[in-house]
This record gives C-alpha cells, structure tokens and sequence, in this order.
C-alpha cells in the first residue's frame, strides 16, 4: 500500500479542553508518528476557519486520511466527514477522539488527561490508517404513506399528509372513526363540542381523493424498510374477510391509549355499588343528555375522584394528563345541569399546565365546588350510605390540607380513570419493529429532541400511543409527523448511510445465531441458499450481529476487526 | 514420486498420543509412505534418537510432523531443532495448532498443577509427595529433567510454522491427502490450514437449523435429543457455530456435540469469544434474574469455550494468578 498522508486536528474547543488538556503537547506527540504529514492544534475546529484550514492542508499536502481529537463523534463526525467530502476526500476517512467528554471534562490532573487524550488520538491514528472508502446508497420513498389508528391522531396526520400530495391507507380496528375522543361530550378547557370537532374531520377525511379508509381493519403484517414497505391489512365484514396488500414508503402509528379498569382499585367498589361509574360512563350520561343515578333519580351529591389509576405505586406511577380538566368541566357541566347539586371534587394535585388550564381551574374554584386533597398512597375509600342518610354512599377522605377526616355524601361517584396503553401494544411495537417502555408506551428515537420519530426509520408515533396528552398535543404530534414525512418524500429517494453490516455469503454456514437477534429485523434467512442475509437499508449498524457471527462470517463496515484492533494497538502504544 | 527418499521426523510434544496414532489409522498407507520415506524420528512407533537429528544438516529433513503443544523445555528444543533441519515444518493437531487440551492448563497456575499433581492427588502414597525438579542431585551426579514451562504454547508461539493441520486428532483421510500432496509437491501458500475446510461445520451439518431461542441449556446426558435439529437450538453446547468444518461432521451425525477440535473458521480471531458472544445471543430472556439462572446450567464455561484454544486465543492464557 502506498504510504498514507495523515493529518491530525487537535481541537481547543474554546477552553473547554485547553484547560485541562495540554493540545500542543498532544500535536508534538502526534507529529512524531510515522505517516503524520501535518499536526496542528486551533481554538475551535468545528468552526468555518477550522474546517477550511482541514480543507486547505488538504488540497495543498495531499493528506488522505485525516485524524480530529475534539468532542464526540456522535457531535461533529458528520460536520469533518462533509469537510473532507468538499476537499475530495472519501467521507469516511476521518476519525475523530474523544478528548472532551472523555477526557477534559472528566479528569482535573492535566498530566493525566493530556496522557489519555494522547492515547485516544494514538487510537484514531492508527485506525484511520485502516479506514476504506465507502459509498452511500440512494433508495426509492415511496411517497404513500400507511397510519394505524382512525382518531383525532390518525385523522389529522392522514389530512395533513393527504393535503399535501400524498396518498393514505388509514386503517382502523373499529367500525367508526373518532377513536376515544368520540365517547366525550365537551372538550376542556374552552368547553368545545367533541362531536363538532369529530364530525368535522370525519367527514373531510371520508371525503379526501387521497385517503383510502380502511374499518374494521388490522396491519396483519409489514414487511421491507423505509422508502420500501408492503403492508398487508385484514378487513373483517360481516359475514367474512378480505386482505388487501400496499406498498408505503412510511408509517404513523397513532393506535391511542385504553382507559384504566376501575374494578381494579377495589376500595371504590365499582362494579359491586351501582352509583360508581367511570369518566367515560359519564361522558355518554352527558351525550345523552340527563344525569341520573342507576335508579332514574336527579343526584344531590356528585362526587368525583381523581387519579384513579394514575400516579400510583400500585397501578400506573405516570400522570394521565387530561383527567383535573376533565374533572372540572363535569364540576361545571353537573353545577349547569342540577344547580343545586352539591359537587365534592376529590384530588392529590390538580394538575393545571396547559394554555387556558390554570383559568378553568379558577373558574371551577369558585364555582361552589367542595375540593377535598388526599395523599398519594391514602386513598378514599367508599361504602353505602345507612337507611338514615339522605344520600346513596359515603366517602370518607383523609383530607391533607385540614388534616381532618372528612365524610362526604354522594349519590354519583365518577372516577377519573386513567390512560393506560392497549393490550395489544406489544403486538403493534413487534409489527412496526419499534420498542415500548416500561408502561407500554412506544418509545420515541429521542425524548426531547425527536417526539415523534422512532429508532426505525420510516415508523413515526404520534398521539397518546407514546404516552398520555390532551388533544393540542396530539394534533400538535399528528402533524409533526405528517411533516416529517412530507419532507423526507418530496425529495422522491432517501440516503442510507454506508456504515452497515454485512453477510460474505461464502463464509456464511447457515447457523441462524443472528436470525432472531436484529432489534431492527433487517435480518433474513434464505430457505434455499441456507444462508442469512442483512438487509443494509435496514440495518442500523448497531453490531450486535457482527459479535454474535460465531463463523465471522458478519462484517460491520466501518467497525472491522482490524479497524478495531488498530485502535486498540494505538491507544496502548 | 521423487528420485530420492523423502527425509521425515514426526514428533509428540505436550500430547495424548491419539495424534499419532491417527497416523498410524491410516492404515497400509503409512506402508505407502515408509516406500517412499525415511523416517527418521518417530518416538512412538520407531528409533532414532535427538543426536541423530541433531548431527543433521540444516535442512536435510524435507518434512517434520510435531504433535503437541510445547509445554516444556524439551519440547520448545525439539521445536526449534526440527525447524531448523526440515524444509517443512507441519503443526499437526489441535494441541500444535492452537495448544489444545493441555493449554487449558493455562487457566491455573504451574505452581498449581504441580501441587494437584505430586501432593494433593489422592492417588499418591503418604510420604512419597516429592515434586519433581529440573536439577537433582543423586550420588554426587546431577540429573537434569525438562522445565516444566509456566503455560503450553501452540507450536507457532515458539517457531515459524508452514502448515497446519487441525484436528483432535486429525482424521485419518485428511492425514493421507496432505501427506500425499506433499509427497506430489502440490504444496498450498505457506501458513495455510491444510486438511480442512474454509468454513464453519454447521454448513456441513445436515441437522436442521431454525431461529436459536434457548430457555435451558443441557448437558449431553440430561436430554434425548431430536437427532435432526440443530443440537445447539436444543440447548446442548455445540460449538459447530464457531469451528472449521474437514472433520466430516462426525460429532453431530453421532448426536454428540461438536467440541471445537478444528479450530475457529478462517477470519475468527478467538474461537471461545466467539461462542460465548453466541450462546450469550441465543438466550432467550430479557429479564437479567432469568438470563443468570439460564447461565448457571453452563458450567465451567471457560473451559467448553476454550477447550482447544486457550493458547491461542486473545489472552493466552488466564493473569489472575
């Protein structure tokens, strides 16, 4: 091989590792390293001047391999790798230390910091020395696109993805559109009709060229990768079943959420004391028009508990969300109803962050409404009345803030059950190929900084499915899903890095190890060659193949053996 | 077949013997060989002594045969004293290859085996507990026996080798083909593995083979197995995943698991690394509780892992010591 030209950037990062790390003495080091043309150190090398310089030393010593000791790669590798790419360079033929997070902003002693950061570019030295050239691949997006779930999720991300061109499969479990917003009467906190803002979308989704309605439906399966996928779909008529099969280029998975089952909190006694309903129980009372107890009767005492299922040891530790405005909009929708009805409002913390939120709650306070706060882990507990009370049931609360232990009649008891994520939630994170937490809920690629994207590319969550949100939040996440489809299909391919993991055929003895441990499936085993293959598109070049391959038959691209070994060899010399 | 005789020495350095006695299960064959041979060291089966060698020119062996691994200072004198009188010097055997079932002593210490071996051994007489010593003196003489090293080398740790040829031992047919090809001087690149295949055993292995997912592992004895599934998605250890195929798969076709004996497949660095990060990948639980209590039936996993190839592995050998 022809003696490489190696360049090596020693990176200041302001003070951020001057201070601790001595840069010139790691250059001195450096440049005494056979192969090393050029060693230099610069106050910030990800900044325009510290890339031209790399791109300068470049053009002008012929350097082909080029060594940057600053920050995590998982920072500013694709910032060198487009840096060399302009100077004519392969992209992959720059390796990058850590000398900030692993050694500036970890150590005090100078000396020992500058030690380990001349170790770690040692490391990069010798491994890029052993970097080959590698491609990026083009592959087709198809621009249709697949969402599971007909809420007010499914609905607004297939509108918004269907308004802008692209063609939707919304597929539904049930027989109607709406999800769970359609069992509400009024929305909080603006008291907005459910069924005006259902019906609106129903009927423009039902109506839209571009959206194909398929209930009574189920992804049966999807198979292929992001740009590339056949899903297939069960529709259940009445009497039999039909299976339709689609190519998508993307996914949003907006399957929603399940309420709690109160029969589980067994000191409320619902099921067992006729009176004490759930929210949603409530909710068709208030669609229907009239509430009443069991018996037919007018309540005199409604009173309702929060958190039933939420925030728990016991149950669910997570806040559902939505449940305090719920509550107090039927503190408010019983007081228009039954004027003088006596409404108890019982609470761990009324939860009141949302826009308008805090204004409803102050609205509810004066209202005439009794608010009664219990502890976390002290729950009220309710039995039936005596034949001498004047009401159905009593609940006794130990109150928090009076520190007294107060009973309360009731009538009606409406318990404010939570979100919890649907049973079948396992199987649609298995369908889609993405991860759920340990809620259930599905897990978004970065909690802050990506919501709505997944670690598989092409499957998108929105709404309550990746974890409990009020309405806003979930149109907010439906459309931000839609756009980011939007913007990766409009360019009609999509790029896939090189670094990837692949199978030598030749090597490959059929033994399956690896089959079922791809967390993305991008695995396949052909019946007939008796060998696996690795679906590069879908790889995410995580490795665990390649360790696993007993016969080393699986290669990572970028993450060889030798790649590997040099590093090691150079951090140890 | 040459004008003149080939000149051969086969030798058995830290081995069981079974390496050449796979030489002589050729059968009439080694008759064959010994027609256009001489053979001019072969401690098992014929005389000739170390002077003899000793007394030859550089290079007048054409082929040394060494078994074994080199486990004492004979052994590494041997070793260099073949490699200087042979053309070819061939590392025959998993023990020459990769240190073998010996280099598991590797594992412990010299000072270990040793105590294991003269003193705590319950076979040995009360009283007659003496570890053996390089130098004694008796009469007024000094003897001298080999140093016992403190770990076992694979031949190539000690010389440069030519060819190997894996096996524990190796099969007899692989034994005649390169004994045959070296005789017609077809001879591969120096350093090759001769007498195997280029790829792992399970390609070679007809038992059936599905997506591995092990709840428990058992030993050989604790299950009847299904003699046309994958043995290893049974959870009996077979370590055909991660070795060489040339054996004739003759292991697994007799429901015994393979034992690694060839060696990993060409392109593996460390053959007990390799099966570990396998076993570890087929275990099928996510929770840590259960993956412990999985773990627990593979006893003493080192040694299955490394079996054969202690002394040729990563580390070489253990450093808590």
């Amino acid at each position: 091989m022809e003696e490489q030209r190696i360049g090596v950037y020693v990176c200041q990062c302001g003070t951020n590792i001057a201070k601790v790390v001595n840069c010139e003495e790691v250059v001195r080091a450096l440049s005494e390293q056979p192969g090393v043309v050029v060693a230099k150190t610069y106050k910030y090398m990800c900044s325009n001047p510290g890339q031209e310089m790399i791109i300068a030393d470049i053009q002008e010593h012929g350097l082909d391999r080029i060594v940057v000791a600053a920050c995590s790669p998982r920072m500013h590798e694709p910032t060198f790798r487009k840096a060399i790419q302009t100077a004519g360079l392969n992209p992959y033929f720059v390796e990058m230390a850590n000398i900030r997070e692993q050694c500036s902003w970890v150590h005090d002693d100078p000396q020992v910091a500058t030690d380990k950061a001349r170790a770690l570019t040692f490391g990069a030295l010798h491994r890029v020395a052993k970097h080959e050239p590698l491609e990026r691949m083009s592959v087709e997006m198809c621009p249709d696109v697949l969402v599971i779930g007909g809420g007010v999720c499914g609905m607004t991300a297939a509108l918004e993805l269907a308004d802008g061109g692209n063609h939707v499969y919304l597929v539904e479990r049930e027989g109607t559109l709406g999800g769970n917003v359609a069992r509400v009467d009024l929305t909080a906190p603006y008291l907005d009709s459910a069924r005006d803002l259902i019906t609106a979308l129903v009927t423009r989704v039902e109506e839209h060229k571009r959206i194909d309605v398929l209930v009574h439906s189920q992804v049966s399966s999807l198979e292929g990768f992001v740009g590339n996928f056949t899903a297939t779909v069960e529709t259940i008529w009445g009497d039999g079943a039909s299976v339709s099969q689609f190519r998508v280029g993307n996914v949003v998975v907006a399957t929603g959420y399940k309420e709690f089952d109160a029969s589980r909190v067994v000191h409320y006694g619902y099921g067992k004391l006729p009176n004490v309903i759930t929210s949603f129980e409530f909710e068709k009372m208030l669609r229907a028009g009239r509430i009443q107890t069991k018996e037919g009767k007018i309540p005199q005492y409604v009173a309702i508990i929060h958190c039933v299922g939420s925030r728990s040891k016991e149950f669910h530790t997570y806040c559902s969300r939505v449940c305090c405005m719920t509550a107090l909009k039927y503190a408010h929708e019983v007081k228009s109803a039954i004027p003088n009805c006596y409404v108890s409002d019982v609470y761990i913390d009324m939860h009141a962050f949302g826009k308008g939120h805090e204004d409803f709650y102050k609205r509810g306070s004066e209202a005439k409404t009794l608010f009664l706060m219990y502890a976390k882990n002290d729950h009220p507990v309710i039995r039936k009345a005596g034949p001498g009370d004047d009401c159905e049931m009593l609940i006794e609360v130990n109150e928090k803030l009076s520190g007294e232990q107060i009973e309360i009649p009731a009538d009606l008891v409406i318990l404010m059950v939570g979100m919890e994520a649907r049973e079948d939630s396992d199987a649609v994170a298995r369908l889609v190929n993405i991860s759920r937490d340990k809620d259930g809920w599905f897990i978004e690629s970065h909690p802050k900084l990506d919501p709505v994207a997944t670690t598989t590319d092409g499957i998108y969550i929105a709404g309550v499915c990746a974890a409990p949100k009020d309405i806003p939040d979930t149109v907010a996440q439906a459309r931000a899903a839609a756009g980011r489809i939007l913007a990766k299909t409009i360019r009609g391919s999509i790029e896939i890095d090189a670094v990837f993991a692949e199978i030598d055929e030749d090597k490959c003895s059929g033994c399956r190890v690896c089959n079922a441990l791809c967390p993305y499936s991008a695995i396949t085993y052909d019946a007939s060659k008796k060998k696996s293959t690795v679906i590069s598109a879908v790889c995410k070049a995580c490795g665990a193949c390649v360790a696993a391959c007993p016969s080393g038959a699986i290669k990572a691209r970028h993450f060889t053996d030798s790649q590997i070994f040099a590093q090691i060899e150079g951090v140890l010399t | 077949m040459a004008d003149k005789k080939l000149q051969i020495a086969l030798y058995w350095g830290a081995a069981c013997g079974g390496c050449d006695v796979a030489v002589l299960d050729t059968n009439e064959f080694i008759l064959d060989v010994a027609a256009v041979a001489d053979i001019r060291l072969w401690p098992i089966a014929a005389d000739g002594k170390y002077k003899d060698i000793e007394a030859m020119a550089d290079g007048e062996l054409d082929l040394a045969i060494f078994n074994g691994g080199v486990r004492n200072s004979e052994n590494e004198h041997i070793a260099h004293l073949l490699r200087q009188k042979s053309k070819l010097l061939v590392a025959f055997g998993s023990c020459a290859y990769m240190g073998g079932i010996p280099g598991l002593a590797n594992l412990t210490s010299r000072e270990k085996i040793l105590e294991t071996a003269y003193r705590r051994n319950p076979s040995i007489e009360w009283g007659n507990r003496v570890v053996p010593q390089p130098e004694t003196k008796l009469n007024g003489k000094e003897l001298e026996i080999p140093k016992f090293y403190r770990r076992v080398y694979k031949l190539d740790q000690v010389v440069d080798v030519d060819y190997y040829i894996p096996g524990c031992p190796p099969q007899p047919d692989r034994v005649r083909e390169t004994l045959l090809a070296i005789v017609k001087g077809e001879l591969p690149p120096k350093g090759s593995v001769v007498g195997a295949f280029d790829h792992a055993l399970c390609e070679d292995c007809p038992r059936t083979k599905n997506e591995k997912k092990v709840k428990k592992f058992y030993r050989p004895w604790e299950i009847k197995a299904d003699p046309d599934t994958c043995l290893l998605e049974q959870g009996v250890l077979c370590c055909g995943v991660a070795t060489r195929s040339g054996c004739g798969v003759r292991c697994p076709t007799s429901g015994i698991p393979c034992r690694g004996c060839y060696g990993p497949p060409p392109g593996v660095t460390d053959q007990g690394a390799k099966l570990a990060s396998a076993v570890a990948s087929i275990v099928d639980s996510k929770d840590p509780n259960e993956i412990e209590e999985i773990l627990a039936g593979l006893p003493d996993f080192t040694s299955f892992a490394y079996r054969y190839g202690v002394a040729a592995s990563l580390l070489q050998r253990s450093y808590r010591q």
